[in-house]
Formats: structure tokens, sequence, C-alpha cells
């Protein structure tokens, strides 16, 4: 037994059972036959061992430097540390997608212990042993992580070195992976919604799935922004570069579904756009992917391309016309016929949804747009930063609004007892506006003032109205926190009120500078005086690496350094950061003297507020895990307050 | 013109280490960081250390140096390498669609919304009449 030989199996293994799987659940549900069914979900787990063999195949080739694998030979050398090597898997095209069927087949295996009923539970076994069929077979044809090269490299280059360059990236891609195949469950369930014409039920059965999915998602993206700032030397957290912006659109999507989704469990409507919502964030998903990794659009990203563009593409037409067909043949039935009121709950809802979708509209027109214009035209454009920064900001501005008065109003109609708030409200937002104008911010930043002290200020006022609203039926004040879903959804969203701060601000406020500095000489810059004391020469074996020493007047002695790596022609600056809440100082060495060490270029690059974008990043994530965690009781994840 | 751009990518290599790179001021940056770095991918002239990348940001500090206008220092790297070095795509041409498209939707989903919230109308009263007429009628 080789590495090889078990990954190929594994491969194969896990194809051929999400195939008979299929093939099972389809005759299960067109038959109407248990016996089916039964066999079907028994095909779960044998799946998911031959997922898990081929991961751990593709673990144990690069552990023993097996290079005949020809993925090994591409992406892994004799000099890589351990973690390097442990997380190489995801580091290329090939073994991310492994990675990606590994964690559908881990889902499916969840998915499946749920009790549903046969009609639906083989429909849902169906899709995704089918989305299965799909990841296996392309590993096992187009790109095998498997491949065995016939004369084998005595030591290969290693992974890309941008990707060895912080701890990060053990972390980043699985969450954004996890987010990713968690919407498969959704998907999944809607369809069978569809397909047998039960639409209500599906919603609440997968809210936990969409939460989860979602939660990773957030982290992920929080994880990348911070991976982006820390290694790519350029101060930023976020290029709109094609490949964010592909994971950004399923995020946006599922955003508005779980907003839309809470519209329906508690009223009934908004049917169609959920289906429509679940269809299009798992689309997404693929979409990027295809976008991504095939190659049509250049990236900083693009790790990890390969042949496999067609068949993504093909596979996200697929989902899509599965999802939309759909929808349109249940259309009549699902039509919403109740009268909504825009100053309601469900109104400000429906309108915080179709801000998301739209979003998520803009994001994709401007990621194609050069690309239909170089094929239609045949000339050549860039759609960059400032165009998605200036179409962005209205759109996260109303998002912001939003979001404040959202929870506040009651479902159906204003009550006379809520304006009194919203006016409150209304007059903290301009307030804040104004409070930010005097003090001499732009009128962009000000008004992000505004929006976080009148998010914080609605947010309050929830808290106040539980708290009150419990004392006076003369129950304990914590018993406000048993309301995990309310709890966790003010924490979330007290994360992107000050995200929003964070962004407006270091948008806003950048200051970028640079300076040759000789030995000796000092630079006096954004308040922050330093002097240059030479550099000094590192060898870390697998790397080459250069820091110059700066002395400072406030954070001591600070040593940016430039790595040199042999399979790269320019050097990788790693900058220093000195996180401070409120500016972010990033020095950065961008060139020395080669010859005798007398001078280096130091930029300095000072950015406002990004400290409390990655605290908005960790309450977030920990205001989904709230919601998320467990209740003590059964009433209590009800979410009815026991007596 | 483009030959000399493609020299001077040949050499910079050599050029970069004859002397240390230029200083540069907040200014340079905002003007930089607007612009595409030619051989990058997805990289802007800011950011980028790659060797055209350093000398776009020598040009831009020398011709703010010479007083030059932000729009006349974009006018030239546009007259060098076409209005693909933008990365705010010109409001004209070729890419005023992509502004404008989500106006247009912005306008589309403000109608649908309409239509959404707007009072379900009954029906006119003669409507309603017949309705009723035809609800008690037993079907012929």
């Amino acid at each position: 037994m080789n590495p090889a030989l078990l990954g190929n199996l594994g491969v194969s293994l896990a194809l051929a059972f999400s195939l008979l799987g299929l093939a099972l659940a389809l005759l299960a549900y067109f038959q109407g036959d248990g016996r089916f069914l039964r066999g079907a979900r028994a095909l779960v787990l044998p799946a998911l061992l031959a997922a898990l063999a081929a991961f751990l195949a593709l673990e144990w080739a690069l552990l023993t430097h097996d290079f005949r694998v020809a993925y090994v030979a591409k992406n892994h050398s004799l000099q890589d540390p351990l973690w390097v090597t442990l997380v190489t898997p995801w580091a290329a095209l090939e073994g991310s997608i492994l990675l990606w069927g590994l964690l559908q087949t881990l889902y499916t295996f969840l998915a499946a212990r749920k009790p549903l009923d046969p009609w639906r539970a083989s429909l849902v076994l169906a899709v995704l042993f089918g989305i299965q069929v799909f990841f296996f077979g392309v590993m096992a044809t187009i790109a095998s992580p498997f491949e065995t090269l016939p004369n084998p490299p005595a030591d290969g280059v290693g992974p890309n070195p941008l990707l060895q360059n912080h701890w990060m990236m053990a972390v980043h891609p699985v969450l954004m992976y996890l987010g990713f195949v968690g919407l498969s469950v959704p998907f999944a369930y809607a369809v069978a919604a569809m397909a047998v014409r039960r639409y209500q039920t599906w919603v609440e059965e997968t809210r936990w799935w969409a939460l989860i999915a979602w939660g990773f998602l957030t982290a992920g993206k929080v994880a990348g922004m911070w991976w982006s700032y820390e290694v790519l030397g350029w101060g930023g957290y976020w290029a709109w570069d094609p490949v964010e912006n592909a994971s950004f659109i399923p995020w946006l999507l599922a955003t508005a579904f779980l907003h839309t989704a809470i519209v329906q469990q508690t009223r009934g409507a908004f049917k169609a756009w959920n289906f429509a919502f679940v269809t299009l964030a798992f689309a997404a998903t693929v979409l990027g992917t295809f976008l991504t990794r095939s190659g049509v659009i250049m990236s900083v990203h693009a790790f990890a391309e390969g042949p496999v563009g067609p068949a993504f593409l093909g596979f996200f037409l697929l989902s899509t016309s599965l999802g939309l067909g759909l929808l349109s043949r249940v259309g009549r039935e699902v039509r919403d016929t109740a009268v909504f009121r825009p100053l309601s709950r469900e109104g400000t809802l429906l309108l915080g949804a179709f801000f998301f979708a739209g979003w998520a509209l803009v994001v994709l027109l401007g990621t194609f747009y050069p690309l239909l214009v170089e094929a239609f035209a045949g000339a050549k454009v860039s759609v960059g930063a400032p165009f998605f920064n200036q179409i962005s900001a209205p759109i996260g501005a109303g998002i912001l609004l939003l979001m404040g008065v959202g929870p506040i109003l009651p479902w159906r109609r204003p009550r006379a007892e809520v304006f009194r708030n919203l006016y409150l409200l209304l007059a903290v937002l301009a307030g804040g506006t104004l409070l930010g104008l005097l003090l001499g911010y732009t009128l962009g930043a000000s008004l992000a003032v505004g929006l976080f002290l009148y998010n914080l200020a609605a947010i309050l006022l929830l808290v106040r109205e539980g708290v009150l609203g419990r004392k006076a039926a003369g129950l304990s004040p914590w018993g406000f926190l048993e309301n995990r879903r309310r709890v966790g959804s003010l924490v979330v969203h007290l994360g992107v009120a000050l995200m929003g701060l964070g962004i407006a601000f270091s948008q806003t406020y950048r200051l970028e500078a640079e300076k040759t500095l000789y030995q000796g000489q000092a630079w006096e810059v954004a308040g922050v005086r330093m002097a240059f004391q030479g550099v000094r020469a590192l060898d870390e074996g697998r790397r080459f690496a250069v820091e110059a020493l700066l002395r400072t007047d406030r954070f001591g002695e600070v040593r940016p350094r430039l790595h040199f790596y042999p399979q790269m022609n320019a050097p990788l600056p790693a900058p220093k950061v000195i996180y401070t809440p409120g500016n972010d100082y990033y020095f950065l060495l961008m060139d020395f003297d080669r010859e005798k060490g007398t001078w280096a270029s130091v930029r300095l690059i000072v950015t406002p507020l990004v400290f409390w974008m990655w605290v908005a990043g960790g309450l977030m994530a920990l205001g989904t895990l709230y919601i998320l965690w467990p209740a003590r009781g059964a009433e209590a994840a009800k979410g009815v307050s026991p007596a | 013109m483009r030959v000399w751009v493609l020299l001077l990518a040949l050499f910079l290599p050599a050029l970069a280490q004859e002397g240390p790179p230029p200083d540069l001021s907040p200014e340079v940056f905002a003007i930089a960081r607007e612009l595409r770095c030619p051989v990058c991918q997805g990289e802007s002239a800011a950011e980028s250390n790659a060797g055209v990348a350093v000398e776009m940001r020598r040009l831009i500090a020398e011709m703010l140096q010479e007083g030059k206008t932000e729009a006349e220092i974009k006018a030239f790297f546009v007259d060098r390498y076409g209005e693909w070095i933008l990365y705010e795509p010109p409001r004209q041409g070729l890419t005023l669609w992509v502004w404008l498209l989500p106006l247009a939707g912005l306008l589309l989903l403000g109608a649908g919304l309409f239509a959404y919230f707007r009072p379900r109308r009954t029906l006119p009263p003669e409507l309603l009449e017949e309705a009723e007429r035809r609800l008690k009628e037993p079907p012929a």
C-alpha cells in the first residue's frame, strides 16, 4: 500500500458510494419505497470514511515526502515546517477540492442523522449525494490529487510562499470551505420542499445549518482580511479582488436568506424569496469556484488553477436551474398574499434582504464586467476598488440604517409608543453625524459615527425593553440572556456596526508615506519619530530574511522584514504592525542597500480603527456561537422563557 | 513609447539598486492606489513591489513636484497604457454601463418594492357585486 493507491481507492470508493447513494435515493423517492431509502442512508457513512481515507492519504504522502505524487512534488518541499506540511492539502486546487469533498461528506453525514419524512429525506439525500458525485467525479477525472509522476524529483518547490508566511493559512481556507459546504444542506432541504410542495417547515429545519454556514463564512472572511493585512504588506484588508468578491457574494445572499427566513418562520411569508436566496447562495459558492479556479480572471489568490472551469460552470448552471426551475413550477403556490407595510419588522427585513441581494448583484456585475467587455468589445478595462467602494458605501449605510430600526419595529404595524423610540434613534443619528462634522471628519465618516451611535442606542433600547419587561412580569432580568436568538443577534449587530465604523474610518483616513533612511538618520511622520540603525540578515533555512532595525520613540525597536524565497524572484515584505485602539502603525521595509546596508527604504502606513474591525469580527462570531449554543431545556430552545 | 516601457521593465532590476528609491509623500500613494500595476495580478501601483510599480511611483512623485495635477498624472498613464490602467472605470465609453446598471437596478428595485408594499386595492363596488352574484349562482 502506498499513499497514491490509498488516495485513488478512497476517491473512487467515495465516488462509487455517492453514485449508488444518489441512485438509491432517487429510486426511494420515485418508487416510494423505504427500503431504498434505508440503503441510501447506509451509504452516507462509507462515503465519509472513503473521503477521509483519501484526505489522510494526501497527508500521508506529504508527511512522508512522497514526490511520486504530482501534488506533493508541486506543493511540498523537504524544508517545509511540520505545520506547513499539514496544511498543504489546501494550498492548491486538487487538494482543496478533496477537502471540499471531505467536508461535503461530513455535512451529508450530519444532515442524514436528522429525522425527516421519507419523501423529503430521499430528496435531501439525493441532492447531497449529487453534490458529492460532482466533487469526487472531478477528483477522479480532471483534477486528481493523486496523479503520479514517472520521474519523481528528489525535492519539490514547496507551497506558494504567501501561504507559508502566516499561520492564518491553516485556519482561513478551512473556515471558508466549512461555510461554503454548509450552504448545501439548506439548498437540499429547499429543493426537497419545492419538490414535495411542503413549503413551510424547511426554513425552521435548516435554520441552524444556515446559521452555522454563515458563522463559518463570517469567521473565514474576517480571518482572510486579517491574513491579507498581516501578510500581503499593503496595509489593507480588502482589495475587491475577484476571489474576495466571489466569496463575498454567497455571504451576502446567505445573510439575506437568514433575514427573510425569520419572516417565513414568524409570518409564513416570503417563501419564494427564501427558495430563491438559498438556491442562489449555494450556486454562488460554485460560481465563485469557477470564477477563481478556472483562470478566467486574474487574481492574487489564483494559487490553484486548473482545468476544472467548465465542470464548475456546468455544475453552477445545473444547481441554479434545479432550484429556480422548481421555484418557477411552484411559483403560484408560494406567492405572498398578505399586505406588508414598509414600517414593520417584516418590511425592514425584506428591504434589508433586497439591499444584500442588490449588493451581491453589483459585486457580480463589477467582477464580471471586464470579462464581458473583453469578450464582446475586445477591449481591456479595469473595474477596481474605487468603483466597488463608491457603490458599496451607500448600500452599507442603508443596511446599517435598517439594522438599527428593524428590531425596534413590531411585526405587522407600528404601535404608537414605537414612534417615540424611532424619533429618539433618529435624533441620535443626526446628533452623532453632527458631532462628527463638528470634530472635522468628512461627511462619510461623520455619517458612520452617527450610524454607529444610532445602532448602539437601538441595541441599548432593546436590552432595556427586554430587561424591564421581565422585571414588570416579576421575572429575573437575567432571564433576558436566555433569549439566545435575540441576544446573539444583538451581539452580531453590534459587531456589524463596529465593523462599519472601522471600515469607514480606515478607508477615509489612511496615511501612507515612504522614505529612504541612511544609517542614523531620523524621520518624523504621522506623530512617530523613528531612527534607522541598520539592517541585519538572517538565514532561516527555507528562506532568507533581512530586517531593518528602527528605533522609535513610541514603540521601542521595530523590525520590519523582507523575506527572500528561492522560488520567488521578488522578495516578500513581512510588515511589523503595532495595533493600538486608535491608529494602527504598519511598518514596512521596502528596499535596502544590498552592498553595504547603509540605507533602507521604509514605508509607514497609519490607519485608524482597524483594531476594532478584528474586535467586530470576534463579536460577530461570538454572537453566532451564542445563538447556536445548545439551550438548557427544550422550552428555552424554542424561545419560550420558562415561567 | 511601448518599446521604451518594455526596455524600462527589463532593466529595472539593475536600475533599482543603482540608487535608493525616492521619498514618497502620502499624495503619491493616493494617486498610485487608483492605478493598476501593469505586470501584477490585481495589485495597484501603490502596493506592488514590481519594478514597474516602483518606477510608476517615482514618476508620480516627480510629476507632483513639477506641479502637475492628479488628473494630468492619470492622463499621462492612460496615454501610455490605455484606460485599463485606471482602477476607477471612467463614466463614459465602454465602462459607462457598469455605473449605469446599478442605478437602473436601484430604480427597478424601487418600483418592485412599491408594488410589494402598495396596499392591495379592493375591487370596485360594481365588480364586487358581480362577483358575489356569481358566487351565489349555481354553476351552469
